[in-house]
């Protein structure tokens, strides 16, 4: 063996939409040891419910990161709401579920098309991003933003989506499944992708339960957990749910397990659009979280079980919000499956764990 | 399929690490530590999962001496809040697995998140006059709530004493024209009473109006059983004088 040297990886580096930086103990060639680091971008966005009330604080917690920014809204109305007991109507919660599901699928498809550029696959990066538009283009016409729609609240949605319109969505994703499928089938079977992601960083399912690890990244180690089965809101409606998992624990399950939740995603929305009940989409919320009352939440974002934490003061602000993010939890399993692989290797791994450090570094 | 529930629980923070090994043996995923700013000192809100189930620990007031056991031995992912905990609110934790040693973040102040800002600071002032006040409306409810008989029977008027102290406010010739208005009155009050039939048990004693305003200087109990007296002497009188008249 050769002689150890570190080798920093980051916070500036092609593979990396986002600063992260990691120390790579390296020997040979050979990964021996890791220390991850953030915090190059901290914006302190939890300490602005001083200065914002409860129902501003919406549109802070969905600036928190433009990929998962649905998710984040659902997930803070849905803490707040526990908080000071406010039930939401049924349409609502069937209509956070739709978009967030569609945030799921453009989520995916803008990740698999930074992993196919990682490795070289650039045509698959323009296709994926192609899709991605369509889905963005769905947004737009039914919530007028593309990126932050700002469609939730707390109590309910702001906007609908009427029966035609739903019908359009149907049809247009119906289109997307197509071409989404058979790049899919490309990116699954080919031989440089498989050669670049087979029983590369490995991580075994022991390892992803005693690190507590979440979403796509614990799922394809054979670790079943995805808070959409606890069946809460329009989740509880849908005929069977069962988390996608793969038992292989290298990048390739990892790429295969988000590839088939796009498909899972498409199910949802078509099976939650047939079921939409009628009604009213928002109730009014009137007074402030009781001081000293806390609540607590998790929700399923693209990249894992995201934790929020909600405790009134009595005012209209709140005394603290907290939002423990899926790449937070995750990133102990990424110094894991780091350790062992090849220099070379570290950016697909990076990748397929899918780090969102926007979100960590709210 | 496994339903959510979530629970709070207090814990010691001598029990912070105990319960992390418990929790870990048992089969409990880690999900977060979480440190909230009070007037008392950090609140440590440990959580961990099971089956759907998600406990949070709080422990209470953890102050700038104090010295949290870290879990990271335990559960190595904790490492991120931990550290995370030390730099925004200068909580000092042991033996933290992967340790920044407070360079996890990069930030321009110390401990930025146990600063009390000024909006937080009036609005916890005004919270706090909002609730006094409530309070305070409560309490003049309830009193009044209990007086239901004295504030039933006082003038509704204003008393002699009000009159005389809003006279004194005014110019010295508005007064006199007051204190003048109010004599004729006075004398023409007494004439239409001299000149009215007055009924004869009443014409020796005192007044209907002096009667009502002694009772109001009582208090309620009393008040009550002289006006069931008053009533009662009334009903005796009318009796007799129908009984006069067969």
């Amino acid at each position: 063996m050769g002689k150890a040297t570190v080798i920093p990886f980051g916070p500036q580096h092609p593979v990396l939409p986002e600063p992260l930086h990691l120390d790579l103990v390296v020997q040979d060639e050979t990964v021996v040891d890791v220390l991850p680091q953030i915090g190059f971008v901290h914006r302190g966005l939890e300490k602005l419910v001083e200065t914002r009330d409860y129902n501003q604080f919406i549109y802070i917690a969905e600036r928190i990161c433009g990929i998962c920014a649905t998710g984040h809204s659902v997930g803070y109305a849905e803490t707040v709401e526990e908080l000071m007991g406010v039930e939401v109507p049924k349409r609502a919660e069937y209509l956070r579920v739709i978009w967030h599901e569609l945030s799921r699928v453009h989520s995916h498809l803008l990740w698999l098309g930074l992993a196919a550029d990682a490795f070289g696959f650039e045509s698959m990066f323009m296709h994926c991003w192609r899709l991605r538009e369509r889905v963005l283009d769905i947004f737009e016409k039914t919530t007028g933003g593309r990126v932050i729609l700002s469609v939730v609240k707390v109590g309910g949605v702001v906007r609908d989506i009427d029966a035609t319109q739903m019908a359009e969505i149907i049809a247009t994703l119906e289109g997307i499944k197509d071409d989404y499928t058979k790049i899919m089938n490309t990116l699954l079977t080919d031989t440089s992708v498989k050669n670049r992601t087979v029983g590369v960083g490995y991580l075994s399912a022991e390892d992803a339960a005693a690190l507590s690890m979440v979403g796509p990244f614990a799922r394809a180690s054979n670790l079943p957990y995805d808070v959409r089965s606890f069946g809460r809101g329009a989740y509880g409606d849908l005929v069977d749910f069962q988390p996608i998992v793969a038992t292989e624990g290298d990048c390739y399950a990892r790429v295969k397990v988000r590839c088939l939740e796009v498909l899972q995603s498409f199910d949802i929305i078509k099976e939650l659009a047939a079921k939409m009940p009628a009604g009213p989409i928002e109730v009014a919320v009137k007074g402030t979280p009781a001081e000293g009352a806390e609540a607590s939440n998790v929700l399923e974002q693209p990249r894992g079980e995201c934790y929020y934490y909600a405790r009134g003061n009595g005012t209209k602000n709140l005394e603290r919000m907290r939002i423990r993010t899926p790449t937070s939890q995750n990133l102990a399993g990424m110094t894991v499956a780091l350790k062992g692989c090849d220099l070379a290797d570290v950016n697909m791994i990076i990748l397929t764990i899918d780090p969102c450090i926007s979100c960590t570094e709210r | 399929m496994d339903k959510f529930t979530q629970t709070f629980a207090p814990l010691k923070l001598g029990q912070v690490h105990d319960l992390a090994a418990a929790r870990a043996a048992e089969g409990w995923r880690y999900v977060q530590i979480l440190a909230v700013n009070t007037e008392e000192g950090i609140d440590l809100v440990y959580s961990y999962m099971k089956d759907g189930h998600l406990e949070n620990f709080t422990v209470k007031a953890v102050q700038k001496t104090d010295v949290v056991p870290s879990i990271t031995d335990v559960f190595l992912e904790a490492f991120v809040c931990e550290n995370e905990i030390h730099d925004l609110y200068d909580v000092a934790i042991a033996n933290i697995a992967i340790d920044f040693g407070g360079m996890f973040y990069q930030l321009s102040s110390k401990a930025p998140m146990t600063v009390v800002s000024p909006e937080q600071l009036a609005a916890r002032e005004k919270a706090k006059k909002i609730a006094a006040a409530k309070a305070a409306k409560e309490a003049a409810a309830a009193q009044k709530a209990a007086e239901p008989a004295a504030s039933a029977s006082a003038p509704t008027g204003p008393t002699e004493e009000e009159i005389q102290a809003k006279i004194a406010g005014l110019d010295p010739e508005k007064a006199a024209k007051v204190r003048a208005a109010m004599e004729a009155k006075a004398k023409k009050a007494a004439a239409a009473a001299a000149s009215a039939p007055s009924p004869a048990p009443a014409a020796t004693g005192p007044t209907e109006e002096e009667i009502q305003a002694k009772i109001a200087g009582l208090d309620p109990e009393k008040a009550a059983k002289v006006r069931a007296a008053l009533e009662a002497k009334a009903k005796r009188a009318q009796q007799s004088a129908e009984g006069k008249g067969e």
